[in-house]
């Protein structure tokens, strides 16, 4: 016991009081008459805290609870069998396999021509101009009112430069210039930060995809090189589609699902 | 340098309190109320406010922890060197960097979010960015949890270390587990260390401080050492060889003669051959424990060599026991003394000590004759001096014998008792025998004297010593009587003298005047003296009559006074019609401090009557009848 313990020192040289196991006991059955006390007594935001809490607390007590009881019964365990197993007399069909890969390259090629992909959000709600361009007024007088400005989160490519302030019709500002974005893999369920390499489409307006302006809906083209994704053909996939699922200018970071 | 101070570092909260808290101050220190009609720069700068003030709450926060905990650099290598083995280095840095990376990652996510939220145009907007920028300050500490933990044990166990002052002096005990050391400290210290029969009681180091020649010495016990090599040895016994290796201090290897910790002599002398090299230009000392139980010349040959080689390279040997406490005294005095004369042989090596030297001066007188001047001891003195030498047995105390006795002791006084018959010291003396009340006859001669007493009295009495008397009076006080009526016919006369003049001079202040009873207080005291000397014994009637006389006198002294001084709102004053408009000018002056509750003129106090403690702050639960 190290020198400066004194509680401990005096409790093992002398004991505890003659009632500590007594009042020890007492005390730990006050504590159920206390806890409720407080959950009845609480208001205001403590209030939703402790509800918050004690809650999540029930529901794992439960959790055990049942765990407990599910160990007595015997149950059909689903994951026994792994996905993808074949059968024996399936085994040697490789042949087929590769031809559904050419065709669904053609496919791809071929949907891309017309332009529609597969997305997670097919329908987004339409942003209007006045939501996302902001009139800016110049002039000596401040009656000219030919400028805009993006309110929204928009992505410039390396390689920009601003036209000359007295000619630029739409200002993108600095602030809400992003370059990476947050990629989630929809069967690995992981989520990666990768740079953006493009806006490929934004659904409201073919203004807003050659402005660069990203919203809610918008497909972007993303570095997945970090991935390591290998095409059959043995070529490094360094570019794929996303889709922004968020609203980037509320929540100051863009969030994407990527399009496998 | 930071000054570090082990026992004044910050709790470091676990990181769901540490968010709890910074969230709740964050709600309850900011303003909360905005609406959608504000200005946008004010809903802006609301909730630009909240990121800003999370941040900096954070920020202090984790500072204070990064400042609070040493850094192994800056503290004495003994400690560095502690706080590697009971820490470990590593585990130590890592977690402060990753307390360093979060404070970092917290500032920049409050920079970024405060630059978007420059753009926001709608409150929602807003409000999303500030709840996003929160969101992430806290995920980042959720992450530091591990570290958060790591650094609370740390801190409890650090402020529990013992405080060893590293430069001071020092004796330090080492040895096999078992052979004494902590007997030896809790003997020569008031340390009250453990001590057990079964090895590793000690698991620490423990410090206990004792006095010699005036100055104050540090001994440190360490666990016990067995004997293997360095890189097996676990935690506790690193303690010990830390201890060693950066304490310059002096060592008592501590063996056990009897060998009843379980390991041989052999064996001991292996272990200290081994850690010698630790013992490098260090005074040292071997404690032979245990000789109560065995001693050294009881030993075997091959045994009795061992101590007999220590001694002949120059390491003195010295026996003990800390159970009869012999030879422990001598260890201590032998220890010390090395230890000084090895710390003033290092002083007087180095450069500082030069400085000193040439200031010190040691100034003998001349001698101016033959004759020998002594110093004075008186003889008591010198006596006593013997007496302790010599260790003269004083007189039993009583001390001595309830030591003796121990529980069996009870307090006896009656024993010192002085009586003709000694057999009848420790006899009961009763109360109450016969009816009689025994302390009425302590004396034998008590109702002779009670009688006497009363007869007494009763003289005096006839003798009229205690009537007043009127008629007894010599010549002396006659003629005072009649000189103190002269007195007071003449002063009733000058009364009534002043009172015709009519002489309106400038009037004094009573306390520029002389007092006026000064002359009847001379005629008074004369007759006190007169009265003293003679009839000492009268004092009771003197002084009765006294006061019948002195009833008089002050009856027409305040009337003399009353009719010199009149009130002050009637000085000065000529007619009614003066006294009036003086009286109402005094009305009119009072009426403003009247209405405004003060006291007077000087009342200068400013009343609180909108407390800040009652009425600002948040509405919180409650209605408006009591906030």
């Amino acid at each position: 016991m190290p020198q400066n313990e004194h509680i401990e020192l005096h409790r093992k040289r002398h004991g505890q009081r003659l009632d500590h196991h007594e009042r020890k006991r007492k005390k730990e059955s006050r504590e159920v008459h206390e806890r409720s006390h407080k959950a009845k007594k609480l208001i205001g935001l403590k209030a939703k805290l402790y509800h918050k809490q004690r809650h999540a607390e029930k529901i794992q007590m439960k959790k055990t609870l049942k765990m407990h009881e599910q160990r007595k019964t015997k149950q059909k365990n689903d994951d026994k069998t792994p996905e993808g197993a074949v059968p024996a007399y399936l085994l040697d069909r490789e042949g087929q396999s590769r031809a559904k890969v050419l065709s669904n390259m053609i496919k791809q090629k071929r949907k891309e021509k017309a332009g529609k992909w597969e997305v997670p959000l097919p329908k987004v709600r339409a942003q209007g101009e006045t939501e996302v361009l902001k009139v800016i007024k110049t002039g000596k007088r401040q009656k000219k009112a030919w400028k805009r400005m993006v309110t929204k989160v928009c992505f410039v490519g390396d390689g920009f430069t601003r036209k000359p302030p007295k000619y630029e019709r739409f200002i993108r500002p600095m602030g809400l210039r992003f370059k990476k974005a947050h990629v989630t893999h929809p069967e690995l369920k992981a989520t990666f930060c990768l740079p953006i390499l493009g806006v490929k489409k934004n659904p409201s307006s073919p203004l807003y995809t050659s402005l660069g302006v990203i919203t809610k809906g918008t497909v972007v083209e993303v570095n997945v090189s970090e991935l390591g994704l290998v095409t059959q053909g043995g070529k490094v996939i360094w570019g794929k589609y996303a889709q922004v699922t968020n609203n980037p200018e509320n929540d100051g970071c863009i969030n994407a699902v990527l399009l496998v | 340098m930071a000054l570090y101070n082990f026992k004044k570092i910050m709790v470091v909260p676990t990181a769901k309190d540490f968010i709890d808290i910074t969230l709740s101050k964050t709600q309850r220190k900011t303003p909360t109320v905005v609406h959608k009609h504000y200005q946008i720069h004010r809903i802006r700068h609301f909730y630009m406010r909240k990121v800003k003030f999370t941040q900096q709450n954070y920020h202090d926060r984790l500072s204070q922890i990064l400042t609070d905990f040493p850094k192994l650099d800056d503290i004495h290598p003994f400690y560095a060197d502690l706080m590697n083995v009971l820490y470990d280095k590593d585990h130590y840095k890592l977690a402060l960097g990753q307390i360093n990376i979060a404070k970092n990652l917290i500032d920049n996510v409050a920079k970024d979010y405060v630059r978007l939220m420059k753009y926001g145009d709608s409150l929602y907007r807003c409000k999303q960015l500030k709840r996003a920028a929160l969101g992430r300050m806290c995920t980042i500490l959720k992450r530091q949890k591990s570290s958060l933990e790591y650094l609370e044990q740390v801190r409890q166990h650090l402020s529990r270390l013992p405080s060893i002052d590293p430069n001071t002096r020092t004796l330090l005990l080492c040895g096999y587990p078992n052979v004494g050391k902590s007997s030896f400290i809790n003997k020569v210290t008031r340390a009250d260390v453990d001590v057990q029969p079964y090895a590793f009681t000690t698991k620490s180091l423990f410090v206990g401080h004792m006095d010699y020649r005036y100055l104050r010495w540090q001994v440190v016990d360490t666990p016990g050492i067995l004997d293997h090599p360095l890189e097996e040895r676990n935690t506790i016994e690193m303690q010990a060889i830390t201890a060693l290796a950066h304490l310059r201090a002096a060592v008592l290897y501590v063996m056990d003669v009897s060998e009843q910790c379980g390991h041989t002599l052999q064996e001991q002398l292996e272990l200290f051959n081994s850690i010698r090299p630790l013992f490098a230009n260090k005074p040292l000392i071997v404690v032979a424990n245990k000789c109560d139980v065995k001693k050294i010349t009881e030993l075997s040959e091959e045994n009795q060599k061992i101590f007999a080689d220590l001694t002949a390279e120059g390491i003195p040997v010295i026996e003990t026991s800390t159970l009869t406490e012999e030879g422990v005294m001598q260890v201590k005095t032998e220890a010390c003394d090395r230890l000084l004369a090895d710390r003033v042989e290092n002083k007087m090596k180095g450069k500082k000590v030069h400085d000193v030297l040439n200031r010190l001066h040691l100034a003998m007188p001349a001698k101016r004759d033959d004759k020998e001047r002594p110093p004075f001891i008186p003889e008591g003195a010198l006596i006593r001096k013997r007496a302790m030498e010599v260790d003269a047995p004083k007189r039993r105390l009583e001390r001595d014998l309830e030591v003796e006795l121990g529980d069996d002791y009870i307090l006896d006084l009656q024993k010192y008792w002085d009586l003709m018959n000694e057999e009848e010291k420790h006899d009961r003396v009763p109360e109450v025998w016969e009816g009689h009340n025994i302390a009425d006859y302590i004396d034998p001669d008590i109702m002779k004297k009670l009688e006497d007493l009363e007869k007494e009295e009763e003289l005096k009495e006839r003798a009229g010593e205690y009537d007043s008397d009127d008629e007894s009076e010599d010549e002396d006080m006659q003629e005072i009587r009649v000189l103190a009526k002269q007195i007071r016919e003449k002063k009733q006369l000058l009364i009534v003298q002043s009172k015709d003049k009519d002489v309106h001079g400038p009037r004094m202040p009573r306390t520029t005047t002389k007092v006026r009873g000064g002359g009847q207080f001379k005629i008074i005291t004369a007759v006190s003296v007169l009265v003293c000397t003679r009839f000492a014994r009268r004092s009771r009637s003197i002084t009765k009559k006294r006061k019948r006389e002195a009833s008089a006198p002050p009856t027409s002294k305040t009337r003399s006074q009353s009719a010199s001084r009149p009130p002050r709102d009637q000085s000065g004053i000529r007619d009614p019609k003066m006294a009036k408009k003086a009286k109402k000018m005094m009305k009119n002056s009072q009426k403003d401090m009247n209405r405004q509750g003060k006291k007077g003129e000087a009342d200068r106090h400013v009343f609180d009557l909108k407390p800040k403690h009652l009425l600002a702050g948040k509405r919180k639960s409650g209605t408006n009848d009591y906030r």
